[in-house]
């Protein structure tokens, strides 16, 4: 048997043990990217670099077996620089969007893509219920947005932008037309606390939608007779029907928020408000431009007042680390067109009162380029990156990689700009032996995963891809549909 | 040529079906078609094993093979460091001016020419060099890129292979040696070798023709040395086919040719070099001419080199007659394994490769492996650029490496040996190959050596042109067949080496000093050197220096010594800068610390490394920055691409050190540079990506005022092109020359008044400067 310390407490191991695995016996769980189960291990990613204190080496902990007295040091400062440095590098060198451009650009983070693929599919629920998790007034803000994430649509630089604003106005009017469901509404779960809102603008609303449909009780209190604020006092009503905006704050007040009308809040009243409710929430000092943007706001705070009541530490929204790239090359456009259609922007053919028919809406969101990346909630690069505080700029180089993106093959797609060159996919191509498999094609800065003889992703992955698409620690090598 | 199937069932059929044969199978093919037809690597994975990702992951990583068709010669620009400091770069750009190669494109339009840049061709002495198919051109200028192709094509066709015959039936008189290293034949020794043969023919001289290896003084190649029968030899430098018959007349004519030798060696030397171009390319300038050879090899010990210049490299009879197997055959009589350890332990013997592990305790850790099968491997993959001392030990002393390795196999208990050399050095290659036979034919390899009962085999394995393969984990990879990726050791060679067997990896020179240490004893060997490092190391001395070549000196000699005694200081009235020890994993030792004893521990301690012995030297118009980038490049090139921090650091170090050579510095650079240095340091795998920052680091240690003066847009010596400018002065007289020669016709001249150079055409090819007659041309 072995021993050695790990983070200074002592481990009895049997040979042979990896310091990986023998921290595992500790509970100490080490990061790892390119060392997967029993295949052949490999080294080559070094996020798991771990520290010997005798002699401040720094080694890879997936692939060295436990030594003889060794003084392992699993997460100080120098290990953590180190992680850091590798995810700084390996990230200099990794073109692809985590999220979406657009969806970066949205005040409210709303998917818009994944909006944009449950319209194509014609699935207008699901995709009502995407736009919805962000924005609590799909309808009236698919009038009134300006759609700063259509200004950023990677589809301007190839023609003109997916018409974002007006497929989430879709999204939402169908629902107001088909009547939902009192479940998808009302909010299953109490948690037995009152909160007080001010004002019933595009910020009160929201913030209210959000915080009783995570389970408490909200009330608003506006001095108008009508709720809406800006919405309703300022927005011309041939660009936000009134029926419109009435339909969308009904179903605020269906999800159980109480509007206390014609109600003046002054000084004397918040104090009462605070003694009377959990919590209260102001207005905003100034209110933003955008009616998205006070929307948005209203989440943020909806949320911080949840984290409040709940006794966390209010951080608002977390937003994981984002890998984004610049402009879309010219020699890009057609790479990304493949999983797109090359149709011109429709306009919607009953003008813009109307808005798209479904099936314009079908095809307008087609045109969308898919530019998020399909694994943005598992991709081990991401998630590390965001747990080291990694910095895409920081080693960037004079020029990047131009995107490629195989399609070839009937169930996954091939990234290789994203690929971190693990050979993951590569040895499990060796294990179940494929006839062709993948290999490492060229060596240094420039290697890439290829499929011998320019061979096509199908005849290299003829069994093995959803295994390696699973196993691939980034978006390089994905499933073209989501897992269910 | 056309593809024929049978071809290639043939070429597996000499090399073997396993999937460790691949990388001889593709050399095979390679040499067949010139580059790698994928039909013929299809047909290889039809008929064998190999599968087509082992096949296409191996032919794309090692430099060597190529891919797509070539043209029908192959122009290899050596872009090694001494190539390099002494302009490399600016005759490759020549050369693709003049073939009219557009940018990425690497073939003539006719399909005549391809041109590659090549890490080093170990000619170091003699650069710039450019090889074409099987010739070798040395100091090439960049305006001589047209002359070059020409003399090429008027070479096309020539048979060279005449043989030399003696004039049968009469007395020797003498013995005429002629240098066969590869820096002679690169400048001509076999053109020599012809003159002489047709002169001795033409005379009936009855004169012995003998061929050499390398004397070491690569910087007066080539060499001829005349040794009458009674009276001193004397050595010619520098001869060029047409003063042969004036040499061989000077001491074989049949009337009174003995009178002439009391003329002193020297002073005909001087009647006989001249700096007359030779074949239109090989230029010297006068000032190299030697007046003494003593002090070149005054401070000298041969150890690895002994009987230098005076051995015929395959004659394994003359071996034998200097000392030659005397080593192996004390081993094997009366000395037990055991002994044999013990004896190489005390000698002090380290790794020469590098890294300075004492071979003593390698060997005694193969020995102590319980195992039926053991290897002994002679690393020859000398990658570095700037050294070739692997290459002249195996040319020269192939009898000595061999005889080292059979005594590290019988001491470990190893039956078989690899000798794992460079394809590019095919004089090495061959010589081994013709060795090995000779040794199996004489009884030294095989059955029961010398009628004890050792038993062992050799065999020899080409590199295919990947730096990383001189690491062992990476080396042993690629004899398995494998993509050159080192592994994370423990398990150590010694332990789990080539096959799983336990295995010893040497260094060439390790190997060729166990002969001596064996004869003569640890303690005669152990008394040379310094405290931690003992015996003798060889250099590939090069660069801005007088004298450059292949020496060997005491460990513990200074930096000083060899630069300024051995190696006769820098020509040109320069000044002496730096010394660049190492290659790509060393660095820069700046002029100030001269005075240092060479050593292990020395050198690692100013951040610089013993390295394999590669030393460049440098002078004042040498940019620190540059060398730097150079160096990155290198490296950056050569990392296998398996680990984070080698793969990207090094890459993204270079981006920064470009940024700073194009004058696009940010202050914050150089923080960020030596943060990214120290972590590829600490971070990467294998010793190429753990040395790799040394030349960034020492040149930022010692000349950080250049780093400076970079970021502020300024290149102090000038050699930094997007921060210099070309203009002329007024000692212009007006004479057209740098007008006709400027490729891009950027000079504005009328004949006998000041020209003008306009900017936006220069291209900065220095071609102008070179050639002006009255250094008219200034660049800042």
């Amino acid at each position: 048997m072995i021993n050695l310390t790990i983070d200074h407490q002592p481990i009895e191991v049997e040979p042979g043990t990896t310091l990986m695995e023998a921290a595992g016996m500790l509970g100490i769980i080490i990061p790892s990217m390119c060392h997967n189960g029993d295949l052949p291990h490999f080294a080559s990613c070094m996020i798991c670099v771990v520290k010997d204190e005798r002699n401040g080496k720094m080694i890879p902990s997936c692939s060295i077996r436990a030594e003889e007295g060794m003084q392992i040091i699993t997460g100080d400062e120098e290990v953590r620089e180190a992680r850091k440095t590798a995810l700084d590098l390996l990230l200099s060198d990794h073109v692809g969007d985590c999220e979406a451009p657009c969806q970066r650009a949205c005040p409210a983070h709303m998917d818009i893509p994944l909006m944009n693929r449950h319209l194509a599919a014609g699935e207008f629920r699901q995709a009502y219920d995407v736009v919805i998790r962000d924005i609590a007034l799909p309808s009236v803000l698919g009038r009134i947005c300006p759609a700063p994430c259509e200004g950023a649509c990677r589809r301007k630089s190839i023609d003109e932008p997916v018409a974002i604003c007006l497929l989430k106005r879709i999204a939402g009017d169908h629902h107001l037309q088909e009547n939902l469901p009192a479940e998808s509404i009302i909010p299953t779960h109490k948690l037995n606390k009152n909160i007080a809102i001010i004002g019933s603008g595009p910020y009160g609303l929201s913030a209210a939608w959000y915080l009783q449909q995570a389970g408490f009780q909200c009330t608003i209190f506006d001095q108008n007779e009508q709720p809406g604020g800006a919405l309703r006092y300022s927005v011309s009503r041939e660009i936000l029907p009134e029926v419109v905006l009435n339909q969308e704050i009904d179903r605020i007040r269906k999800s159980g928020v109480i509007f206390e009308m014609n109600t003046f809040i002054g000084e004397e009243e918040v104090d009462n408000l605070r003694k009377q409710y959990d919590a209260m929430m102001s207005p905003l000092d100034k209110a933003p431009k955008m009616a998205i943007r006070a929307a948005a706001l209203g989440k943020e705070a909806a949320k911080r007042t949840h984290q409040e009541l709940s006794g966390e530490i209010i951080t608002g929204e977390r937003r994981l680390f984002n890998s984004h790239f610049g402009r879309l090359e010219p020699e890009e456009a057609p790479e990304y067109l493949k999983e797109s259609v090359q149709d011109a922007r429709l306009a919607p053919s009953g003008g813009m009162t109307l808005g798209f028919s479904r099936e314009e809406a079908m095809a307008e969101a087609a045109r969308c380029l898919h530019c998020d990346c399909r694994k943005p909630n598992t991709c081990k690069l991401r998630l590390y990156a965001d747990e080291y505080g990694a910095e895409q700029r920081r080693f960037a180089g004079p020029s990047r990689k131009l995107v490629r993106k195989n399609f070839q093959h009937e169930i996954v797609v091939y990234e290789p700009e994203k690929c971190i060159k693990c050979g993951i996919c590569i040895r499990i191509t060796e294990k179940y032996r494929e006839e062709l498999g993948l290999t490492f094609i060229g060596r240094g800065f420039d290697v890439v995963v290829g499929i011998p003889f320019d061979q096509s992703l199908e005849q290299g992955l003829t069994k093995t891809a959803l295994e390696a698409a699973d196993a691939c620690p980034t978006g390089a090598l994905s499933r073209k549909k989501e897992k269910k | 040529m056309e593809f024929n199937i049978n071809d290639i069932d043939q070429i597996i059929e000499s090399t073997g079906r396993e999937t460790s044969a691949v990388i001889p199978i593709l050399q095979a093919i390679q040499k067949k078609y010139h580059y790698l037809p994928e039909v013929a690597l299809k047909r290889v994975c039809a008929i064998t094993p190999i599968t087509p990702a082992q096949i296409i992951g191996v032919a794309s990583f090692y430099s060597q093979f190529r891919l797509q068709p070539v043209g029908k010669h192959m122009i290899r620009v050596c872009i090694g460091t001494a190539c390099h400091v002494k302009g490399a770069g600016l005759v490759y750009d020549a050369i693709c001016r003049e073939l009219d190669l557009t940018e990425g494109k690497d073939t003539d339009a006719s399909g005549t020419f391809t041109v590659e840049k090549v890490s080093c061709l170990g000619c170091c002495t003699i650069a710039p060099v450019v090889q074409i198919d099987g010739i070798t051109y040395g100091h090439v200028s960049p305006d001589q890129a047209g002359k070059l192709l020409e003399d090429f094509k008027n070479q096309l066709g020539k048979s060279k292979d005449k043989t030399f015959r003696t004039a049968l039936g009469r007395e020797i008189e003498g013995e005429i040696r002629i240098g066969l290293g590869s820096c002679c034949v690169a400048s001509g020794s076999e053109a020599i070798r012809q003159a002489v043969e047709e002169t001795v023919e033409s005379n009936s001289l009855n004169i012995k023709l003998k061929n050499v290896g390398c004397v070491g003084m690569c910087h007066q190649v080539p060499l001829v040395e005349v040794v009458p029968v009674n009276g001193d030899p004397i050595l010619y430098t520098q001869v060029k086919p047409g003063d042969v018959r004036q040499i061989i007349e000077q001491h074989f004519s049949p009337t009174g040719f003995w009178k002439k030798l009391s003329v002193k060696a020297f002073n005909l030397i001087n009647t006989i070099q001249d700096d007359r171009t030779w074949d239109g390319v090989d230029r010297y300038s006068s000032s190299i001419r030697e007046k003494e050879v003593s002090s070149f090899l005054g401070r000298q010990i041969s150890i690895a080199t002994e009987y230098r210049g005076a051995l015929n490299p395959l004659d394994i009879n003359e071996y034998k007659k200097n000392g030659g197997f005397e080593a192996l055959k004390k081993c094997l009589t009366g000395t037990s394994p055991a002994e044999v350890i013990r004896e190489i332990t005390e000698s002090g013997l380290r790794g020469r490769g590098g890294g300075g592990f004492p071979t003593g305790v390698k060997w005694e850790m193969v020995s102590r492996q319980k195992s039926d099968i053991k290897y002994v491997i002679c690393n020859g993959d000398e990658g570095d650029p700037g050294a070739f001392m692997d290459r002249m030990l195996l040319e020269s002393y192939p009898y000595r490496v061999l005889e080292g390795m059979l005594i590290a196999g019988y001491a470990t208990g190893a039956g078989e040996g690899f000798f794992y050399i460079r394809a590019e050095y095919p004089l090495a290659v061959q010589r081994i190959r013709e060795a090995i036979r000779q040794c199996a034919e004489a009884g030294y390899l095989g059955q029961n050596i010398l009628g004890s009962s050792f038993n062992f085999r050799i065999r020899l394995y080409e590199g295919a042109g990947a730096f990383v393969c001189g690491e062992e984990t990476a080396l042993i990879a690629s004899i398995e067949g494998r993509r050159g990726f080192p592994t994370l050791r423990p398990p150590f060679p010694a332990e789990q080496g080539l096959w799983g067997a336990p295995t010893v990896v040497n260094n060439t020179e390790t190997l060729a000093m166990v002969s001596y240490i064996m004869r003569h004893g640890a303690t005669e060997f152990n008394r040379m050197g310094t405290n931690a490092s003992k015996g003798t190391k060889v250099f590939a001395l090069a660069g801005k220096i007088a004298r450059g070549g292949l020496i060997e000196v005491p460990m513990g000699i200074t930096i000083r010594e060899i630069v300024e005694e051995i190696g006769g200081g820098i020509p040109n009235g320069h000044q002496f800068k730096a010394i660049q020890i190492g290659g790509p994993s060393g660095g820069c030792i700046p002029a100030s610390l001269a005075d240092t004893p060479v050593g292990f521990e020395t050198m690692t301690e100013l951040g610089a490394m013993m390295g394999s012995g590669g030393l460049v030297v440098l002078d004042d118009t040498d940019c620190m920055v540059d060398m730097a980038r150079y160096f990155l490049s290198f490296t950056q090139k050569e990392s296998c691409g398996k680990c984070t921090f080698c793969r990207i650091g090094t890459r993204r170090m270079l981006d920064i050190l470009e940024r700073l050579c194009q004058g696009k510095g940010k202050t914050s650079d150089l923080d960020e540079l030596e943060k990214l240095a120290e972590w590829t340091r600490k971070g990467s795998l294998c010793g190429l990506g753990r040395t790799a920052p040394n030349p960034v680091l020492t040149t930022l240690r010692y000349f950080r005022d250049e780093y400076e003066a970079h970021i502020q847009g300024h290149c102090p010596t000038g050699k930094c092109a997007d921060l210099i400018h070309y203009t002329i002065n007024d000692n212009c007289i007006g004479c057209t020359l740098c007008a006709q020669k400027c490729p891009t016709e950027a000079i504005r001249f009328k004949p006998h008044e000041k020209h003008e150079i306009e900017q936006e055409k220069c291209i900065k090819c220095d071609t102008c400067r070179l050639i002006c007659p009255v250094d008219a041309i200034d660049k800042f």
